[in-house]
């Protein structure tokens, strides 16, 4: 069964980009450019990973990341933080998310990220 | 002339009177010069002088026997003496006065001149008498002091001229600069405060001279620090520099002052006084912050599409089946390296930014210095097949310091070796322990820099003029290197000669 992957960021073009990779790599990729709409995304996706820009209108990345590890159910849902912000690393890791990729950053990479957060909640 | 005469056989004249060879004798051997004029001749003659005259005057007695006295004076006649002499003579009285007189061969001597009457038993002026000393020396020692009093009087004049020149000079650059300046004692008391001041704070003269400068407004210098400082101003010399002050200030409330101060050095007057410079850098700071969020949006919303495009680069790498044309993979690989750049560009128009406002944090953790330094060297060997870099030497150091900043910083120097040097293929990497520093050295054999130009290629966006013409680039990349070295407490310096290449040095403190 393929894995479920949810994005969400407020610029369509990176939505785009990751997930014509992630469509590649044979995930099941939903991409959610609202950030307020994304509670209800998750509910409807049960997504096995998370993969959220930082700086959004109205919430944030961040924000978004508090939210879902207050919810018992998600308390180890991998969550992939991606971010131009220079302070990202910082705000990522004390807001409980699992990984951390600097924009712009190599596909290589991230795959790389991916892949391995994905085998570690397999696990 | 010496005197045999004994004194119970002085010779003596008929009517028992001492002899006149005896009296012209004992003339003669005095040390003065004496004369003797005739009254009752016209124009009052010399009738006798002694030798010590002759002496005195380089004038043989045949030479002025029959003359009057007037002659001493040769053609300096204006003196105001003659006539007091003058005066003396025809009232028959004594006189005693200081006159220039000119010897035989017509040099100057000061003559301190006596002059008395004798009297016939009928009251009648038969003779003068002038007893002459010369006093030249003790005369031009008294010229000398006077003239030496005079100049000095004259110089304490001017010197007052100019100290009030000065002092209004100075006052008027005090009041137009438009910078608050306090003028404070060695005890910090305010000796003066400018217009700029008494605006800035919305105080009055009176509430601010004679003041202390710690009792000023609510207490907002009485800072421990900054007192510590200014109170080392005086016996050091060492300024305050660029002090900051954020404070909740009567009148004008919350501002950020910076704060200068020296010690004044002008002589005299104005020695042991301090000048105290206050802006008020409030704003300037808020313009500072804005433009630095500025640029941290703007770097982070384009560094999005960025994103995106370097996504779209290596996923069309991914796709390009192998048997593509070669033009094409060149076309692809071109792009990749363009959107690279365009990244670091971003970065750092970010990174410069943020250093100027202090806003760059070292994250310091102990890194293999040695190992980072082979990466870098190998990494920008990859990418340069036209050079062969060399690194010699090593640290054996596990340094604590920014690794990702420093790393920069060699990546940085290397990449400069390799772009201004075109034409020559090496660059030579030394790493060293040096004393308490370790140190590296990147040689290239290139361009060089002109002497003039080795003072600003630290400068922020300064490109040389010649660079520019050739070679692309901001200028930031060695103001940013040069501020990382800073704030690990180094050093960042070049050796180069024009035409024949550049060493760009760093140190870092070990401890």
């Amino acid at each position: 069964m393929k894995r479920k992957i949810l994005i969400c960021d407020d610029d369509e073009g990176i939505l785009e980009m990751l997930e014509m990779v992630l469509d590649a790599e044979d995930y099941d990729v939903t991409t959610e450019q609202n950030s307020l709409k994304m509670f209800d995304r998750m509910a409807q996706v049960q997504p096995d990973m998370l993969i959220l820009d930082l700086w959004m209108p109205v919430l944030s990345g961040d924000q978004i990341t508090a939210k879902v590890r207050s919810t018992p159910a998600y308390q180890h849902l991998p969550i992939l933080i991606i971010s131009a912000s220079r302070d990202g690393a910082e705000i990522a890791k004390n807001a409980g998310a699992s990984a951390y990729l600097a924009k712009p950053f190599d596909i290589g990479d991230f795959m790389d990220a991916v892949e391995k957060l994905d085998t570690q909640s397999a696990a | 002339m010496e005197n045999t005469f004994k004194a119970d056989q002085l010779p003596r004249d008929s009517d028992n009177s001492i002899s006149l060879t005896l009296i012209k004798a004992a003339l003669d051997s005095s040390v003065s010069g004496i004369i003797i004029t005739d009254n009752q001749l016209p124009d009052n003659p010399i009738i006798y002088c002694n030798s010590s005259f002759e002496k005195m005057t380089g004038y043989k007695r045949n030479d002025i026997i029959g003359h009057n006295c007037r002659f001493l004076q040769a053609d300096d006649r204006q003196q105001p003496e003659r006539d007091k002499i003058r005066e003396a003579v025809k009232k028959g009285q004594n006189i005693s006065v200081e006159i220039r007189n000119y010897r035989k061969d017509g040099e100057l001597f000061w003559n301190e001149l006596y002059v008395s009457p004798i009297k016939s038993p009928d009251g009648n002026i038969t003779h003068f008498v002038g007893v002459q000393h010369d006093v030249t020396r003790r005369k031009k020692a008294e010229e000398d002091l006077k003239h030496e009093k005079q100049l000095r009087e004259q110089k304490i004049t001017e010197r007052t001229n100019e100290l009030n020149a000065s002092r209004e000079y100075l006052e008027s650059i005090v009041q137009t600069v438009r910078e608050s300046l306090l003028v404070l004692d060695p005890g910090l008391k305010v000796i003066s405060a400018n217009q700029h001041f008494l605006n800035t704070f919305k105080v009055s003269l009176s509430e601010t001279e004679d003041k202390s400068l710690y009792d000023l407004g609510n207490g907002q210098w009485n800072i421990p620090k900054l007192k510590e400082l200014l109170e080392k101003i005086l016996p050091t010399n060492n300024p305050v520099l660029d002090f900051e002050v954020e404070h909740n200030f009567p009148h004008i409330g919350r501002k950020l002052m910076l704060l200068n101060a020296h010690r004044i050095e002008l002589e005299g007057e104005y020695k042991d006084r301090i000048l105290l410079a206050i802006e008020d850098i409030t704003e300037r700071r808020a313009i500072e912050q804005r433009k630095d969020d500025f640029l941290s949006v703007a770097s982070h919303e384009l560094k999005t599409p960025l994103t995106t495009i370097k996504g779209y680069i290596q996923i069309m790498e991914r796709l390009l089946p192998p048997e593509s044309s070669e033009k094409l993979k060149d076309i692809i690989k071109k792009t990749a390296r363009h959107a690279d750049k365009l990244n670091n560009l971003i970065q750092e128009l970010l990174e410069v930014s943020r250093i100027q406002t202090g806003n760059i944090t070292l994250v310091k953790e102990q890194f293999d210095l040695d190992e980072m330094v082979t990466e870098m060297v190998d990494s920008l060997q990859a990418a340069s097949s036209n050079h062969r870099i060399h690194l010699s030497g090593r640290t054996g150091i596990k340094y604590r310091g920014d690794e990702s900043q420093l790393s920069q910083v060699v990546s940085n120097l290397l990449s400069n070796a390799i772009k201004y040097s075109p034409d020559s293929t090496d660059i030579d990497v030394h790493l060293a322990v040096v004393g308490d520093y370790v140190k590296l050295s990147v040689k290239d054999y290139g361009l060089g820099i002109s002497p003039a130009d080795q003072k600003k290629i630290f400068e922020r966006f300064y490109r040389s003029s010649e660079t520019q013409k050739h070679f692309p680039g901001m200028g930031i990349g060695l103001y940013i290197c040069e501020q990382i070295i800073k704030n690990h407490g180094g050093s960042l310096w070049v050796d180069s000669e024009y035409g024949k290449g550049s060493t760009f040095n760093f140190t870092l403190p070990l401890n």
